[in-house]
This record gives C-alpha cells, structure tokens and sequence, in this order.
C-alpha cells in the first residue's frame, strides 16, 4: 500500500530523518517506535506532505506521491490523525465529522456518522457542542472518527495514545486492530509507548536520529531484550 | 422622546453600517490574523468605479452590482498578490504592507477620479417619512441602507453556518493544518475570505455614499469606528461584529445628540476601553484560548 523509499528530510542543518525506507501493507498495522526527536513524527509528516522530502520518495499503491500537495492526500485515500488531536476547537463535534468525509460528495455521510456515534456514544450526546468541551480521549475518539469517515486505504496514526488513560488507548487500539482485520485498511503508527503499539501491530520498525535501526516481526521485536533495552526503554 | 427615538433609529442605522464594516475586518481576522487596514480605501475605490458608472448613464443598481464584484475581485487580488508574498514573515509585515494598500488606493482615486468631493446619488427618497402627525428622522433611503446590511448578513451566517464551503472556510481558519489534511484547498478558502471582505466592504462604502458625498478619504472615519466595532465584538465573531456595531452606533449618535457632536470620537474610545478592561477577549470572542 505505502512504499517509503530512502527518505530524508531536514530542518535546516538537521537531518530528522537520514534515508528512512519502510513498506506498509494493507491490511497490517506498522508500528514505528522510538525515543523522542527520533523522527517518528516527521516521518509522518513528510509522507502526507506537511513536510516537504529533500530526497526520497514515497509511493501509494505504486504512484509517486512525494511532491503531490496535502490538500490531495485524502482524495488518494490516505488520512492522516496529527499528533496532539487535530480536532478544530470552535467547530461542534458534528462539523468536526463532517469535514471527514468532505471530499466523498454523494455519499450518505448522515448514515455514516451514525455509525461512529454508534462506536463511540460520549460524542453522540454532545453533537451540537464545540469540540473543545471534550476530554482528550474523546478528542482522540473523535479525530478517528473523523478520518475513517474519509474512507482511507492508508491511516497514519501520530501517538494516539499520549496523555491517555491505559483504558482508553486500549479501546481506540482494538477499534482500529479491528478495523484493519476486516476492511484491509492499512496502518502507520507511530508511538511512544512501545509497549502497547508492538502489542497490536504486525512488524515493527525502529527508528533512531532518524535512521532505522531494526525492521522486524512486531512479536520478534517486543521480545528482543538487547534492542528494547538499547532503544525503547521498557 | 420624539428626539430618543430619532437618535435611535439613526444609532441603529449608523450602527449597522458600522458592523457591515465590521464584518469586513472580522472575514479577513479569522482567516489570516491580520488587520486589513486597505479594506476601506478598497472600499472607497469601488464606490468610485459605480460613481463612473453612474455618471455615463448607467442605473444605480447597475453601478452597485458593479462595487461589490469590482470589491469582490480587488480582495482577492490583494490577498494573491499584496499580502501572500508576505505572510509567511511575522505579522506586523502583513499589517504594514495594508497601510500600504491603503494609501495607495486613496492616491490612485486622486488620480483617477480628482480629488474633490461629488456627490453619490440615492436610490431612494432623502425626505423624513411623517408617521400621523410626527415626523420621523429617517428616510427611505435610511430603511434601505437598513435592509441591505441585514439581507448582507443573513446571507453570509447562512453562507458559513449551513453550507459546505462555509464550514470549509471555518475549518481553514481556526485550524489551517488540520484542515489541509482534511483536503480542504486552505490557499482558495483565504483567498474567498478576502474576497469576500472586499465585497462586503464594497457594499458598506456604497451604502454611506449614497445620498452623501465622496472624496478618496471619506471611508477614513468607517474604518476606525469599524474596527472598533470589530474589537468590541472580539474580533472573530460576526454576531461580535454586529453587536459591536450597533452598540457602538447607538452611543456615538446618542452623545452627538445629547451631549456634544465633538466627544463621538472620545466616546468610542471610552467604550472601547471599559468594554477591554473587563473583557480583554472582547464580548463574543469564539476563539478558545490555546495553551502552549
């Protein structure tokens, strides 16, 4: 599904990420794990474009996307949750939604927005209230919400799970395992919280200053002592 | 009371041009964080392409519908080419280069136009209307600045609370980044923005130039009172935009009235400095305060 080839990318003289090359198919959960500034984000941020590559290249589904804007990755079917709950504060929960599945013109989004109350019943009594009334783990159920309303084939997930309650992280997590298993979505995610990320995903990569020092089984990884000791720290 | 109710109808009126004005300031505020200080002098320009127009024979509608898609065209070119070449730089860039726009279209009116005063036509009659024996001050063509500002406004909260293009100008506005990856196209929702300012200050400039007078500075007084207007309100909310206005036409013809036509300009200032002092973000500030 996403094919990101020798990518690198930098902020002025630093390299956030140095030749940085990892698969994601469909249907699996790629978790890239690492300690902070090991340029999870970034890496991210450059596949959706927000950051603009130096060199490198990222395919979806076989095209080259590394110079096509943001504003048409949704379009190509990838979505991409920000770090730090992009909800958009002054808009209600509902405009948060519905601006998911903006680009889908003709389809029944009403029905389909039922559907995510349904999944996740805190946002359904508070449709008409701003979204910045909401807890973070809603703001987080929401931002997922809102982008599997996109209908992606590719979701790039940026630590969904930080500042949240382990109850919480545990339910967006299975939503989305869940998700992957039966529609063959494809999942970048990027964490922190190795623990838990390796837990539900198919491989694992682990990203160092920017290089990648380990692609492995998610399984081979979370029991490889001398790695989790050397780089994730648990 | 003949005289209460006078001044407040004119209060009302002023007021609402005031907002119309207001409004403008608060479209460009919410989509960019910059203070259009051009918007009245692009205003002006308008008014002076349908004074042309007027004046070869053309009807006043004719020469109205010609300001605001004239306003509407001169917004979104500044937005494209005066303002986006800057606007990656810090704020006060932005601002400066608005001045900029502003003196600049005053000197080109000069220019083009001479620098005197003519009068602007009015669509609608300039007598006071007699209700029975009482003679009200306001005219027809009072009621029909009225109801232009109000069918203006319906238009535009219609516009950005029930539509998909509104939402999509919300949505770049409050959360640029977020709405990018949404595949909102942000470049084109700023630019609308602008537009849309420019035909909104289009029609404002219109409306107190008819049955008044012109010269290439006769927006200048609009624009400080629209943005105090504008800041009353919090400066990103149109109902703030509205309120503003009409308070801030309300006071400013009551003082003429009662007290003394020369404190306007003190009064505007008092209420602009009471309405800060207890409420820094303005009354209807909708902006959530974000924490770093």
């Amino acid at each position: 599904m996403l094919e990101v080839r020798e990518l690198v990318a930098t902020y002025g003289p630093v390299k956030a990420l140095d030749g940085v090359s990892l698969e994601v198919p469909a249907g699996k959960i790629t978790a890239v794990i690492g300690a902070n500034g090991a340029g999870k984000t970034t890496l991210l941020r450059t596949v959706s474009g927000l950051v603009q590559a130096r060199s490198g290249s990222v395919l979806l589904e076989g095209a080259d996307i590394t110079k096509t804007p943001v504003e048409e990755m949704v379009r190509r079917g990838m979505a991409h949750v920000p770090e730090g709950r992009g909800v958009i504060a002054e808009l209600t929960i509902e405009e948060n939604l519905r601006l998911g599945g903006l680009w889908r013109k003709g389809a029944d989004l009403e029905q389909e927005m039922e559907g995510v109350y349904e999944q996740f019943p805190s946002l359904d009594s508070r449709r008409k209230r701003t979204a910045h009334t909401l807890s973070g783990g809603e703001r987080q159920m929401l931002v997922v919400g809102r982008a599997l309303l996109a209908k992606p084939k590719l979701l790039l997930l940026d630590e969904p799970s930080l500042g949240l309650a382990p109850l919480v992280v545990s339910q967006i997590f299975h939503l989305i395992r869940d998700l992957v298993d039966r529609t063959g979505l494809a999942v970048l995610l990027v964490e922190q919280n190795a623990k838990s990320a390796l837990a539900i995903a198919d491989t694992g990569v682990v990203l160092n200053l920017g290089k990648v020092v380990a692609t492995d089984d998610a399984k081979a990884l979370a029991g490889d002592e001398q790695l989790r000791h050397a780089y994730l720290g648990f | 009371m003949q005289q209460f109710v006078n001044l407040t109808l004119n209060g009302v009126i002023l007021g609402a041009v005031y907002a119309a004005f207001a409004l403008t300031l608060v479209l460009i505020f919410r989509a960019t964080r910059i203070i259009n200080f051009g918007q009245g002098a692009q205003a002006m320009f308008t008014t002076y392409i349908a004074l042309t127009l007027i004046e070869r024979g053309f009807s006043y509608w004719l020469a109205f519908l010609a300001a605001l898609v004239s306003g509407f065209v001169i917004g979104a070119v500044v937005e494209r080419v005066i303002v986006r070449p800057v606007e990656t730089g810090p704020e006060i860039n932005a601002v400066i280069v608005t001045l900029g726009v502003f003196v600049s279209f005053i000197a080109l009116a000069a220019i083009l136009f001479g620098n005197t005063v003519q009068s602007f036509p009015a669509p609608f009659a300039l007598r006071g209307i007699s209700v029975g024996e009482v003679n009200v001050a306001i005219t027809p063509n009072d009621i029909y600045r009225l109801v232009a500002v109000l069918i203006a406004m319906v238009l535009l909260l219609t516009l950005f609370r029930f539509t998909s293009l509104g939402l999509q100008l919300r949505a770049a506005a409050f959360g640029q980044e977020v709405a990018r990856l949404l595949g909102v196209r942000v470049s084109r929702m700023l630019t609308l923005g602008w537009a849309m300012a420019g035909l909104f200050g289009s029609l404002a400039g219109i409306l107190i130039a008819s049955g008044s007078l012109v010269f290439p500075n006769y927006m200048d007084g609009i624009v400080v009172f629209g943005f105090v207007a504008a800041v009353l309100g919090g400066l990103d909310s149109f109902i703030g935009a509205v309120v503003g206005g009409t308070v801030l036409g309300l006071v400013t013809t009551y003082v003429a009235g009662y007290v003394d036509a020369s404190l306007v300009t003190l009064a505007a200032l008092a209420i602009l400095v009471t309405v800060l002092l207890l409420k820094p973000g303005g009354l209807f500030s909708s902006s959530v305060a974000r924490k770093v």
